[in-house]
């Protein structure tokens, strides 16, 4: 998943000045939390945050259903920026970092199926122990209010569990790892633009057994099981100054193998940067080379709320083969521009092989195409 | 009686008569246009105050307020189910400085921006130019609102200088807020709490609850922390009201008794036109008119009058009240609704009410007349007879009327608001003026008889149509009531307060840090100032004070608490009665009027408020009047006050200087000895004698509406007199034709009717005097200390009112003079020969 992408989220919603911030920030950061290639991970520490650098995401998408008749989907993303401000201040309310969440759950089905979506943004002091929203910083434990995504479990962590109660729906999630974690890039030091300094740490938990609750409108439906995909990714400096959005997947194969793959583009929509990775199951991770990943848009939907026309099936090229992405639901819009800022595409979608075959699902990520962005 | 007839009888009447009716329809409107401005100006101040209270509080359920709300309490309430939004202010009420050096108040809003921007919308940062987006976070940025701009005097001001105690607080103005009212800076909570030495505290807890919840049992579930109170959203609207209301309710009944003197002159102009038409109505009559339909004749007019004056009113006060929302402040004078600047705000209710007060007041007015027409003997009139104006009436109702007004001023307040007594005020009035023909009676008899014919057939005449007198001295009876019950009360007043002057400002010099206790907590002179400005050269003695707010009930605005040396109470305070001691061990403290009145404190009995926060068990040795601070100031030794955990701040200081010593030369050491630890720019001097000028120009020019008003009244009544003389000297056409033929020359009859005037006038101006006086006592010690809880000693200024009088007389007489020298030119033989 591209660092970029939560970066510029952060942009949208005014919360983030990246480049004027950057060298003030790393001063006073914690050294260690600044990625640098070369740096061993270690969990389950690594797994919690990392305030001294400026931005993190712990990020878990899934689908829900059987693999031939998948029935709906979900997201939930904890977002942390540091702010650089308020650094020594001694109240408990000094905005040292932001923490927001968005919650969204597609259902499919011969109605049309339902999109609902909910956010929630507030300052935290950088206190572990702050009651009303916090991150731990020895393990993934991260709450806003009483949304929180916790990774249970002795060691590293068996399981990750979330509670989202949303205006719209209720999201229960029990999500038990079936396979280690995946270290993308150099050992979980992934680049995100032509220079060194555009990188984060990123670790992958896929193919995770999800069980899930989903209450929508009020009517709690049946515990659906299904697959999930987890994203923890923290970064110091995202963006290179030419990058306007970018295209992502992250896919749970059926066959057990775990494929991710996004590009940045410019402007006139040409990659500037693309990258991902397979793993096939029980193999070692192959990391992509940036040449090595292309993007095309097939088919667009226009949404009738912002009618920013968004491509929600792709070609994608990547060593691990030739595939389409079709989003499942057009319908998957996020607009939360008047509350955390953000405006983006972000939806369960199949992938797709030469054979026009069905051969995983997972979560498409669009962003940049509300209009031309600047960093 | 068809429309078209009535419409032809008085169209031709107003033809004929112009000039008269115009000036009752003017009194009419000018009665509906001063109560419907005032009314105006009070709605729309009160209601722009409100938006702005609104905007600045934001759309919460529930409020959790206190001088010191713990965080803690915060994060409980925050993570309590019920509740779906909590979002920590704090309110910290400072000193500006604008680039002349001069300081305005402002408040300070500490807020968590996520949190308050769905309950506040209109506190949230508009980013100045190339501000960072984050700059709603920075605890050094700031935001102000329109009236903070205005005060700096910019829109684009450089860095933000406020107080915070001895020191100054630079912050970066970062963009503004919409919120409209009175100066506003928006900042980051945890930056307020930083800069204004709050950390771990709050003011304020807004919360949003779940849809359904009871907002009231909640509340009481909470197990609130000592000094934090429940607030419902409208309390901070509801204080605003209330704050001013019985100001606002003063100026309201002063503006209707201007409708009421109106009333008067409707009933003399009408009562006029009934005796000039006598004879025209009686033909109508003799044709087929009914009594009642002649009776309704007469009310039509009125009507007629009402509704153009109350139309003409409306017009005409929509345009004052503008006139004064744009060129005066909102408070007429009054003080409550400091900087705002409020659009006229005109409500369909308040249209037809005010319009319907000026109907209503010449219904009434024409309703005697309209009596006296349905009365009418027909063949009597047509004769030129029978159309005097009755026998006296009884003297008791009028009797019962004022004794009904005695017995309403001593009712108690009504909903915090003097109604009764305003209400004894009308009884008195309309009972004295029931009693002016009993009263005349009773002056004129003992008058020795006179020796020319002249004087004994005026007297005689003035003597046995007593009833008329009524018609004749209402207005004046009534008007100069009014203006003497106003001169007295403002005198009484006015003397109150410059007495009280001298006892509360015994020093030379005065030094202060803030302009009202509100931002006390926020601009205080370090602890051991007093002590260094002692050793100033040039001052005797120091006695330093320590000014804070405390909020004793959330429907109410502060209460004043002031700890200063107490040595001899009874010498530095003004106080109602020799101070009590207090029994071993109990703190003393003094208390204004107002906490008598609206907390129940009373002397010789404990009073509970906190002090520093913990709520105590205080006794009181006194009370005291205080006229500068309307809702209560309690008064404590600084030594008790230290003793309760109070800091040892210093907010005011009173210097006594040395003989010769030059102010100006103390003041400038009195800064340097600040300088170092604090602002020196924090000091604001002024002279004890400044002080009393400027203290009582504020109260003259609170007053000056009544100067007004008292203008209006007597002008209406010289009109009212000038009227129903005109009315008499026609219906006594034949009687002065008559008085004529015996040899009376015109100068003669101009003189006769002018006599005439002059008992009656007299006997009116007397009267007035003794009503006004009467009504006075009910102003001054009913009135005032049941609307703004002070008392006062009743000071009659009789030169004043001799020469009130005395022009009132004159005013008559005159009047009366040309009324009758213009009746008296039609010749006599036409006089005499009208009788066909």
């Amino acid at each position: 998943m591209n660092p970029a992408r939560r970066a510029w989220l952060a942009r949208l919603a005014g919360l983030g000045a990246l480049a004027p911030r950057a060298a003030a920030a790393s001063t006073v950061a914690a050294g260690d939390d600044i990625p640098r290639r070369g740096r061993v991970l270690r969990f389950p520490r690594d797994h919690g945050a990392h305030p001294g650098c400026r931005t993190e995401w712990w990020y878990v998408t899934g689908w829900l259903g059987t693999e031939a008749q998948p029935t709906g989907g979900f997201q939930v993303t904890f977002f942390r920026t540091r702010t650089g401000l308020a650094q020594g201040h001694p109240s408990r309310f000094a905005a040292r970092q932001l923490l927001f969440a968005h919650a969204a759950v597609t259902t499919l089905g011969p109605d049309g199926g339902r999109h609902a979506h909910d956010q929630r943004i507030v300052r935290w002091s950088g206190d572990p122990a702050a009651p009303l929203a916090a991150a731990a910083l020895d393990t993934a434990r991260v709450n806003i209010g009483d949304w929180r995504l916790v990774l249970e479990g002795a060691g590293d962590g068996r399981r990750w569990t979330s509670r989202i109660a949303a205006r719209d729906f209720t999201l229960e999630l029990d999500m038990t790892r079936t396979q280690p974690l995946l270290l993308q890039g150099d050992a979980g030091f992934s680049r995100k633009g032509p220079d060194e300094a555009q990188a984060s740490h990123y670790v992958t938990d896929p193919q995770l057994a999800v069980r899930a609750r989903i209450a929508l409108e009020g009517r709690s439906g049946p515990e659906a099981v299904g697959r999930a995909w987890m994203d923890h990714e923290w970064s110091e400096s995202l963006l290179h100054r030419q990058a306007v959005g970018w295209d992502w997947i992250g896919i749970n194969l059926f066959d057990g193998g775990a494929l991710t793959a996004f590009e940045l583009r410019r402007a006139d929509g040409s990659a500037l940067w693309a990258g991902g990775s397979h793993r096939a199951a029980g193999a070692a991770t192959r990391a992509f080379e940036p040449g090595a990943v292309r993007f095309e848009a097939v088919r667009r939907w226009r949404s009738p709320a912002t009618g920013v026309s968004w491509p929600v099936q792709w070609r994608v090229s990547t060593p691990a083969g030739r595939h389409e992405v079709r989003a499942l639901a057009d319908a998957q819009e996020l607009e939360s521009r008047a509350s955390t800022g953000a405006l983006y595409w972000e939806g369960l979608a199949e992938l797709v092989d030469e054979a026009g075959r069905r051969v995983g699902l997972g979560y498409l990520e669009l962003t940049g195409y509300g209009g031309a962005l600047r960093l | 009686m068809t429309p078209a007839l009535l419409r032809l009888l008085l169209w031709r009447e107003w033809r004929h008569h112009p000039w008269r009716h115009a000036t009752a329809l003017l009194a009419v409107a000018l009665g509906v246009a001063l109560a419907w401005s005032v009314h105006l100006i009070n709605q729309s101040a009160l209601a722009e105050f409100s938006a702005a209270v609104r905007a600045a509080n934001g759309d919460a359920d529930l409020s959790l307020r206190g001088a010191a709300v713990p965080e803690a309490l915060f994060e409980q309430v925050a993570q309590d189910a019920a509740v779906t939004l909590a979002s920590p202010v704090l309110e910290i009420d400072t000193l500006l400085k604008r680039p002349d050096g001069r300081r305005v108040a402002v408040r300070v809003i500490g807020l968590d921006l996520l949190r308050a921007a769905p309950l506040a919308p209109e506190l949230l940062p508009r980013l100045r130019q190339g501000e960072d987006r984050l700059a709603g976070f920075d605890p050094d940025a700031a935001f102000a609102n329109a009236a903070a701009l205005a005060a700096l005097g910019s829109a684009e001001p450089g860095p933000l200088e406020l107080q915070s105690g001895p020191a100054t607080v630079r912050l970066r103005h970062a963009g503004s807020v919409a919120a409209g009212g009175t100066p506003v800076l928006v900042m980051d909570l945890a930056g307020a709490q930083g800069h204004f030495g709050a950390l771990g505290r709050l003011t304020r807890i807004d919360l949003r609850l779940a849809p359904g919840t009871d907002a009231a049992a909640w509340a009481r579930r909470l197990a609130l922390p000592e000094g934090v109170r429940v607030a419902t959203p409208g309390a901070d609207e509801q204080r605003v009201s209330n704050l001013s209301r019985a100001y606002r309710v003063n100026l309201t009944v002063l503006a209707l008794v201007a409708l009421f003197v109106g009333a008067f002159l409707v009933f003399s102009v009408v009562s006029l036109g009934v005796a000039q038409r006598a004879p025209a109505l009686a033909l109508l009559g003799v044709l087929g008119l009914s009594a009642a339909q002649r009776r309704g004749l007469v009310l039509a007019e009125c009507a007629a009058l009402g509704a153009a004056g109350g139309l003409l009113g409306l017009l005409a006060g929509t345009a004052m009240a503008a006139a004064a929302l744009r060129w005066m402040a909102g408070d007429l004078g009054g003080g409550y609704f400091p900087g705002i600047a409020p659009r006229l705000q005109v409500g369909p209710l308040g249209v037809a009410v005010f319009g319907a007060l000026g109907l209503v007041s010449a219904l009434v007015g024409g309703w005697w007349p309209a009596r006296q027409a349905e009365q009418l003997a027909p063949a009597q009139a047509l004769k030129g007879l029978g159309t005097g104006l009755g026998a006296a009436p009884p003297a008791w109702p009028g009797l019962a009327l004022v004794a009904a007004g005695a017995l309403a001023a001593l009712a108690p307040p009504v909903a915090g608001l003097p109604l009764a007594a305003y209400a004894a005020v009308a009884l008195l009035l309309v009972g004295g003026v029931a009693l002016i023909p009993a009263t005349v009676h009773a002056l004129l008899a003992r008058w020795p008889r006179p020796q020319g014919a002249l004087a004994l057939l005026a007297l005689q005449r003035a003597r046995h149509q007593r009833a008329t007198a009524t018609a004749a001295v209402a207005g004046v009876v009534a008007s100069l009531a009014l203006s003497v019950a106003i001169t007295v009360m403002v005198a009484s007043f006015r003397d109150g307060v410059a007495r009280w002057l001298d006892t509360v400002l015994p020093a030379d010099l005065y030094a202060r840090t803030a302009a009202s206790s509100a931002s006390a907590d926020q601009a205080w002179l370090p602890p051991g100032y007093a002590a260094s400005a002692a050793a100033v050269p040039g001052v005797l003695r120091v006695e330093p004070a320590r000014v804070q707010p405390v909020v004793l009930d959330e429907n109410r605005p502060a209460v004043v608490l002031v700890a200063r040396p107490l040595g001899d109470p009874a010498a530095v305070l003004p106080l109602l009665a020799a101070p009590l001691p207090a029994p071993e061990g109990a703190v003393g403290v003094f208390v204004s009027e107002a906490l008598v009145s609206l907390y129940g404190a009373a002397p010789g009995r404990p009073f509970v408020m906190p002090v520093a926060g913990t709520p105590r068990t205080l006794w009181v040795r006194g009370v005291w009047r205080d006229y500068a601070r309307q809702f209560g100031t309690v008064v404590m030794d600084a030594a008790d006050f230290r003793r309760l955990g109070g800091d040892d701040r210093v907010n005011d200081l009173a210097l006594w200087l040395a003989p010769g010593a030059a102010a100006a030369d103390v003041q400038q050491a009195l800064r340097e000895a600040l300088r170092g630890t604090a602002d020196p720019g924090l000091l604001e001097f002024a002279s004890s004698a400044e002080l009393r000028q400027l203290s009582l120009r504020i109260f003259d020019r609170s007053f000056a509406v009544t100067h007004y008003l008292q203008a209006v009244a007597i002008t209406i009544g010289l009109v009212g007199i000038a009227a129903s003389l005109s009315a008499q000297v026609l219906a006594r056409r034949k009687e002065f034709g008559l008085l004529a033929h015996l040899g009376l020359v015109r100068g003669d009859i101009v003189r006769l009717v002018a006599t005439e005037a002059l008992a009656w006038v007299s006997a009116g101006v007397l009267m007035g005097l003794a009503l006004g006086v009467a009504i006075s006592l009910v102003l001054v010690f009913v009135v005032n200390p049941q609307s703004f809880h002070w008392t006062m000693d009743l000071v009659l200024p009789w030169a004043r009112l001799a020469a009130l009088a005395l022009a009132v007389l004159a005013a008559g007489v005159a009047t009366a003079a040309l009324t009758a020298r213009n009746a008296a030119r039609a010749p006599a033989v036409r006089a005499v020969r009208e009788d066909w």
